[in-house]
């Protein structure tokens, strides 16, 4: 698992550690979803960051 | 009574606006101080908006069926002149010198703004428990939460303080106040309404849309707000359809999935057995349901909760610092949000484009599926847990678990009540269809509800 504490340091982002103790089982749960999810992402999928629904593709 | 009724009794000069509008505050007195619905409230405002309405009624002047009838926002809308909180300390004195573009349509359509909803905390949660603004209580038990972030919106239909009360959904918000207070709630296809003037939680899981009394109702306001705005990026330029359904519309021959994975699964089994009544229901309507099994809906959650963590913390970045002007949840989320990498959030963008591509396979096989909105029924304020089956889960990963991967999808969703528990808490249906077929989700929800199946 990631070590969050090391990572908010790193970014210099001033959260109280035991603010951090309490969200660490949340990110970690998160991790382990999503983390195995990026391994199979076609090279070439873009990303959806401008988000429009596409009607043509309801069929 | 419903906006459609209201409208039909208006025109008949049965009731004034006026006299609906008293009728309105004087609900709101008696019954705020009790669920905290309303944060703000604008007797004066809607006392002569009210009266506007009567004078071009009666002069003949119509603006359809919204036009005189009592309605709410909640406080995420801004409002030109009026207090718009977010229900956030940061915002406390927030006045703007705007209206949200669904602020603008209403008024356009003549409807009465008695006031503006209590909301959790930046639209950032479920439980609508404010620490700033005050626990917001469900009407159908005062101990129980009425769901959120749209909270007040859910208290304020449910009590029938107002006809219909905008809701913000960015992963349920519209729909699980709906399901936990037993009302009506649509959350359109993304780029259907406007969300000009709305304070953002999140830029691309944001959607505008009522909480009602009726599926008509939800369908009225619709109507009413869809369209194209070019104040919005993500505005959709598809045509406007008629979201009314007629009375006695069929829905013979819709196809209509009933997912044999992931959402009947760690339900009440009060919940499983009420919606598949409902499909029931449906069948003996006409309607053919199907089993299909469903993508990934797990993963798409959890695809969806990086996007929004991302999104939301780079909203609220500017202002992280004041950390005592955030309640706890809150900034826990703000915080997790702040040590995503950026390269998952891309990468989560990148899976939302192929979980896009898969689902829209579904539509080849059916027109809408039906599921239930929540797992279980409304949860008591205060809880942090709820038993389902023989697992214990977090109350806001169950109650966001069955709606937030559509706000991922941007498809259409009807939340709509669908019976009762052994302790009398609403049950929920919720229909899900195809980008931009609010008209057939609506059409299948009002065709249930002449039908009785909406009690």
């Amino acid at each position: 698992m990631k070590n969050w504490k090391k990572i908010a340091e790193a970014s210099q982002l001033p959260i109280p550690e035991p603010d951090l103790d309490r969200i660490t089982p949340s990110l970690d749960a998160l991790e382990a979803a999503f983390r195995p999810l990026t391994k199979d992402i076609p090279d070439d999928v873009e990303p959806a960051v401008s988000f429009f629904v596409f009607p043509e593709r309801a069929e | 009574m419903t906006i459609l009724e209201a409208a039909a009794a208006l025109r008949k000069r049965s009731v004034s606006s006026a006299e609906l509008t008293e009728a309105a505050l004087t609900s709101v007195r008696e019954l705020n101080p009790k669920f905290n619905a309303f944060i703000t409230v604008l007797e004066d405002a809607a006392r002569a908006q009210a009266k506007a309405a009567d004078a071009e009624l009666s002069k003949g002047t119509d603006r359809g069926p919204l036009h005189g009838v009592p309605i709410a926002v909640k406080d995420v809308f801004e409002t030109r002149g009026v207090l718009t909180t977010c229900g956030s300390a940061l915002f406390k004195d927030n006045i703007p010198t705007r209206d949200a573009a669904v602020v603008e349509k209403l008024a356009a359509a003549g409807a009465v703004l008695i006031g503006k909803t209590g909301m959790h905390e930046l639209a950032y949660g479920i439980t609508s428990n404010n620490p700033h603004f005050g626990t917001i209580r469900n009407p159908r038990d005062p101990d129980r939460i009425p769901g959120g972030s749209s909270g007040g919106s859910g208290a304020a239909v449910a009590s029938e303080m107002v006809f219909m009360a905008m809701g913000t959904d960015t992963g349920g918000s519209i729909r699980i106040p709906a399901a936990f207070c037993g009302t009506v709630g649509l959350k359109p296809t993304s780029g259907r309404v406007s969300r000009y003037g709305v304070m953002p939680l999140d830029f691309s899981l944001d959607h505008m849309g009522p909480l009602a009394r009726s599926v008509r109702d939800a369908a009225v306001t619709l109507q009413t707000l869809a369209g194209f705005d070019p104040r919005d990026e993500t505005s959709s330029r598809e045509a406007v359809d008629s979201y009314v359904p007629a009375d006695g519309s069929s829905i013979r021959g819709v196809r209509i999935g009933l997912p044999e994975n992931f959402y009947f699964d760690r339900l009440d089994p009060e919940v499983d057995a009420a919606v598949r009544r409902m499909a029931k229901n449906a069948e003996s309507l006409g309607a053919h349901v199907v089993p299909v099994r469903v993508p990934d809906i797990a993963s798409l959650n959890a695809v969806g909760r990086v996007i929004l963590l991302a999104e939301a913390s780079a909203v609220v970045e500017k202002y992280a610092g004041r950390r005592d002007q955030f309640g706890a949840d809150v900034m826990a989320l703000i915080d997790q949000g702040r040590l995503v990498a950026a390269t998952d959030y891309i990468n989560a963008q990148r899976l939302r484009r192929v979980m896009q591509r898969n689902f829209a396979q579904l539509w080849r096989r059916v027109d809408c599926l039906f599921t239930p909105t929540t797992p279980m029924g409304a949860p008591r304020i205060g809880e942090t847990t709820v038993q389902l089956g023989d697992q214990t889960e977090d109350v806001r990963l169950a109650s966001t678990r069955l709606v937030r991967g559509i706000n991922v999808l941007g498809l259409p969703a009807l939340s709509m009540p669908c019976g009762v528990d052994r302790r009398k808490l609403p049950l929920s249906l919720q229909i899900v269809g195809r980008p931009f077929d609010e008209a057939l989700v609506l059409r299948v929800g009002a065709a249930l509800e002449n039908a009785g199946s909406g009690a």
